[in-house]
């Protein structure tokens, strides 16, 4: 056990009077066993990590999330962005518990008992071609100039014609978002829109939500899900750290 | 509960999808673009240590996006046409579809994930799917 080691990883921060499940395993090769560095109120989720050269197999990104996943599901936790590694255990004390944890403990009041969720949406391609397509007259004139014709011989067409619909899916993806967000608006959740991630996305966001209002945000989102069931296929991912929702300070802002 | 599942989705039909567990691409989406980052805090006993190089997914409006648009609409129309409507090409069309979604999430990922992911491509592709 005396192999040389590179440095403490830091998952995340929680309330101090929390106990780390035995079987938790952290990221690294072999996964490192999971502790907790307290100070005051506050701790921070840790493991050691043995000599590595770099970080971010999908392993190790796995082990970061399931882990204050898993955490996130008993207490409020501040959770790191992936990557944070200090020299030992008391420089997790001296250098970032104890000169912020007015800060920490504040921030972890505010999230107790809320958790973030993911809901994504991606359209149906067929459907949302159709709609899109039958509903324009330059884009149906397209359609039938390819019909059946070899690519290398409709190759401008086909440009022309995926770049409207390019065009056409991020407008529709812009509407749907918005209305996603006004059916959400009644239950006053914190949201934070995230980036598509891919083409055919028709909605991706972050909402917190306490744990209180939880069916009742499930309930409206079967609903929109029932009612896209055409359209789209939603899913809703969490609960799960809140990411989204801290924010590190700017230092010199 | 277990994660698995059908990857196809059973044919679609509607409702609210609730995976157990988040795809490693959803995992990306998160853990490399949010949450607090350890160098605004600590300073003096980081440990730079190297990242492999992953780029949270981004979509980025290209040539070989529209002719895969351009592809999908031909398709659809050799297959739609005179079938639409028939419950039986309900599934024919959900599996098209799972395919050219799958390929494209793989592209939006772009080389570098692709490479990194690779034997964990099934992860990426039920991902695609869902």
């Amino acid at each position: 056990m005396a192999e040389e080691e590179t440095g403490v990883y830091i998952y995340g921060i929680l309330p101090a009077d929390v106990e780390t499940d035995p079987r938790a395993r952290g990221i690294g090769d072999p996964p490192g066993k999971v502790a907790v560095v307290k100070h005051n109120e506050i701790a921070a989720l840790v493991s050691h990590l043995g000599a590595v050269d770099a970080l971010g197999t999908p392993d190790d990104l796995t082990a970061h999330a399931e882990l204050l996943d898993a955490a996130a599901s008993e207490v409020p936790v501040l959770p790191l962005r992936f990557g944070a590694v200090v020299t030992d255990e008391d420089a997790v004390v001296d250098e970032l518990l104890a000169p912020h944890h007015d800060e920490f403990a504040a921030a972890l009041a505010e999230l107790e008992g809320k958790a973030q969720y993911v809901l994504k949406a991606r359209y149906i391609e067929e459907n949302v071609l159709r709609e899109l397509i039958d509903g324009d007259a330059e884009m149906s004139q397209l359609r039938d100039a390819i019909r059946g014709k070899p690519e290398d011989a409709t190759r401008n067409e086909r440009i022309a014609l995926g770049e409207r619909i390019g065009q056409a899916i991020a407008a529709l993806r812009e509407q749907d978002t918005q209305y996603v967000v006004e059916a959400l608006e009644p239950l006053n959740l914190p949201i934070n829109l995230r980036e598509p991630t891919h083409d055919e996305d028709a909605v991706h966001l972050a909402f917190l939500v306490d744990v209180a209002k939880r069916d009742d945000v499930e309930a409206a989102l079967e609903r929109l899900a029932q009612e896209w069931q055409d359209r789209a296929r939603v899913s809703l991912l969490g609960p799960m750290a809140a990411y989204d929702f801290v924010v590190t300070q700017k230092p010199g802002t | 509960m277990t994660a698995v599942q059908p990857a196809g989705g059973g044919g679609g039909g509607g409702g609210l999808d609730r995976p157990s567990s988040s795809g490693l691409a959803d995992v990306i989406d998160t853990i490399l673009d949010k949450g607090l980052v350890i160098d605004a805090y600590v300073r003096v006993s980081l440990v730079g240590i190297e990242l492999l190089t992953i780029d949270a997914r981004i979509v980025v409006a290209s040539v070989d996006t529209y002719l895969r648009f351009a592809e999908a609409v031909n398709r659809l129309d050799i297959s739609g046409t005179e079938q639409k409507g028939l419950p039986d090409l309900v599934e024919g069309v959900a599996s098209g579809g799972s395919k050219a979604k799958t390929k494209g999430a793989l592209e939006a990922a772009g080389d570098k994930l692709k490479d990194l992911l690779g034997d964990e491509e099934d992860t990426t592709q039920s991902r695609g799917r869902s």
